[in-house]
């Protein structure tokens, strides 16, 4: 079953000049699969990944997540898409600092209102102790280390037991041996839980290790 | 249903949270709010209450409605009536030599006085007169009044501060004198004076007592005395009588009063918005500038919470977008600012009352001691409910109005411009 069907997407920057970054892109991904999309800056690999991720809404062609076509849809309909089907990690860590690992995490669900706060919490704590960072659940964001903040960010994503995980550079800023272990989860999510994972990398260790490959150059699929 | 709620009980633990980091310059916002409205508050009621204070002052001397007879000039000639639609002209017309007195004015008084609107109705006969003081005379008015009914209209009785109210009812030829007028014509209680009148006749009468209304007008030219004794000062027979004062219930209803018994009795008439209109404008005036202080300071507590919110939304941006990608709507993130600056507004419009309210009460505890205002003692404070609904109101518009514009940049910001770094 196709997770993710992406046909003729066209994508153009106004700004400086009109200009081409996506030129007729299309491919499926299944549920389980693990995709890393690779390429070099400007090949339009993370221009691509934003359009995937709803927040970008300005494209000619097809969109379909789980079935549904995202062109076209308001606002308030995506950020309630977002929020219950797409998890998000970011290269740089980012978490609200003001609040703790634990409210972090636990956001995106309460924003989802399926389940009662306290069985969010378990779930949030759960998935920080998954993630080996359970000892920081009470203690402010900001005070974490970027391995840690990483790993809450991916907690986050995780919470609503998203259909497809998106990351952008998530392993761009860790060390080899955080890198080690967010790919190892990465990679497990996929296998173990039917969770599609898509990836945006210039690591290529990484990309060779995923189930499967996307390549872009000047903003077409030449591999994969 | 449910899930709005959680929704806005959401955005609003997020904007706790956002506040809480940022409690002084939060503070700062509310104390602003709080200032302006608790200025407002204590400037409409000191104004308002002086206002209302000369308004008791002056209405308690004037009716609420006069009908009187005036001289009047015909506004059609005899040459109209004998050649209509003739173009006639007729220079500098003489008024008819009529009596000012009200016709058939016993019947009228008693149809007014049986009328359910009505609190008391009198008729009065006024006239000019000149008191003579040695080889000068001074210029003065003597009303003629029922004392009983002048009473219930005007509470007089309680403005005597010398003599007796009741004595110009018993005792021929007795009158009230006016304090200034009293004090010009170095006359005392009991003293005897010389009164001429416009036909020029001459008449002693004695001054039973002296009152004080607070009105230097009043004061400084009136005399009171009983319709018998002023119609035998101008020769009159005891059915003359040149004015109604009536005093209504509700005050409001006088115009259209006065312009139904205009109509009926064929009578002139006033009533007291015409009769005080300087005053009441005055009022108006008064009004115009506490609501353009309060809004000025208002203004400036406004632009206090735009900054906070604007700035505030600057250094959130990254957080903003990250909101966004875990699926907050824009009008979430609207939410949770324009959440900050309605508490904001509406901590700062409750102390801005409490406030305000702890002042005028303060006020209104100053004593005061006026030469022209006798039965005030106390700075006088108005504390009508309404001045505090229309304050609360007034801080929630200025602060939600100022705070959805850096909201709505908040809502409006796009997540990828900043994600993408």
């Amino acid at each position: 079953m196709n997770v993710l069907e992406v046909a003729n997407l066209n994508k153009y920057f106004n700004e400086p000049v009109r200009n081409q970054v996506l030129n007729n892109v299309g491919f499926q991904v299944k549920a389980g699969e693990f995709v890393a999309i690779t390429g070099k800056s400007g090949s339009g690999k993370s221009t691509l990944l934003y359009l995937l991720s709803t927040m970008d809404t300005d494209f000619e062609g097809s969109i379909e997540i789980d079935g549904e076509q995202m062109k076209g849809k308001p606002n308030r309909w995506l950020a309630a898409f977002r929020n219950r089907h797409i998890g998000f990690v970011f290269q740089f860590h980012y978490l609200l600092p003001e609040f703790t690992s634990l409210e972090n995490v636990m956001l995106p669900a309460r924003k989802l209102g399926a389940v009662p706060t306290g069985q969010i919490e378990q779930r949030a704590m759960d998935l920080l102790k998954l993630l080996d960072v359970d000892s920081q659940a009470t203690k402010r964001a900001a005070l974490l280390s970027g391995g840690q903040q990483q790993r809450v960010a991916i907690a986050r994503a995780l919470i609503n037991d998203p259909l497809i995980v998106m990351g952008d550079e998530p392993t761009g800023n860790l060390d080899s041996t955080n890198s080690a272990t967010v790919f190892g989860l990465f990679k497990e999510l996929a296998r173990e839980r039917q969770q599609t994972v898509l990836v945006v990398t210039h690591d290529e260790d990484f990309a060779r290790r995923a189930d499967r490959r996307i390549h872009m150059a000047d903003g077409q699929i030449v591999e994969g | 249903m449910k899930k709005r709620l959680t929704n806005i009980a959401l955005s609003a633990s997020i904007a706790a949270t956002y506040m809480k980091a940022k409690l002084r310059q939060t503070l700062v916002a509310t104390a602003g709010v709080a200032f302006g409205i608790t200025v407002f508050i204590f400037m409409v009621s000191f104004i308002q209450g002086t206002n209302e204070y000369t308004q008791d002052v002056v209405f308690q001397q004037s009716p609420h409605l006069r009908l009187y007879n005036e001289i009047q000039i015909a506004d059609q000639s005899l040459l109209d009536r004998r050649f209509p639609g003739f173009v006639n002209l007729v220079h500098h017309q003489k008024p008819k030599d009529i009596l000012l007195n009200l016709k058939d004015v016993n019947q009228v008084l008693d149809v007014l006085q049986a009328d359910p609107r009505v609190q008391a109705a009198s008729g009065a006969i006024t006239t000019q007169v000149f008191f003579r003081l040695g080889s000068s005379s001074l210029n003065g008015k003597i009303n003629g009044i029922d004392p009983e009914m002048e009473d219930r209209l005007f509470n007089l009785s309680g403005k005597i501060i010398d003599g007796s109210y009741e004595e110009i009812a018993v005792k021929a030829n007795s009158i009230l004198m006016g304090v200034g007028l009293a004090r010009q014509l170095n006359v005392k209680t009991g003293d005897q004076i010389l009164v001429t009148t416009e036909k020029g006749g001459n008449f002693p009468v004695i001054v039973a007592g002296i009152f004080k209304t607070g009105l230097t007008d009043i004061d400084k030219q009136q005399c009171y005395a009983s319709i018998k004794t002023v119609q035998k000062l101008l020769a009159v027979p005891a059915s003359y009588l040149t004015e109604i004062k009536v005093k209504l219930f509700d005050k409001e209803m006088a115009p259209e009063m006065s312009r139904q018994l205009q109509a009926r009795y064929n009578y002139q008439g006033s009533d007291w918005k015409k009769d005080n209109a300087s005053l009441l404008e005055g009022d108006v005036l008064r009004r115009m500038i506490v609501y353009g202080v309060a809004g000025t300071i208002l203004l400036v507590a406004g632009f206090g919470i735009f900054n906070i919110l604007t700035m505030m939304i600057y250094e959130k941006m990254k957080e903003i977008a990250i909101l966004k990608a875990t699926g907050f709507s824009d009008s979430d993130v609207r939410g949770i600012f324009l959440t900050q600056a309605l508490v904001i507004g509406a901590a700062g419009a409750v102390m801005g009352l409490l406030f305000g309210f702890l002042i005028s009460y303060a006020v209104s505890k100053v004593p005061f001691n006026s030469d022209v205002m006798i039965t005030l003692d106390h700075l006088p404070v108005s504390f009508k409910p309404v001045y505090y609904v229309t304050g609360f109101t007034f801080g929630i518009l200025t602060t939600a109005l100022s705070g959805y514009l850096p909201s709505r940049k908040a809502a409006k910001m796009d997540p990828i411009s900043i994600l993408r770094g």
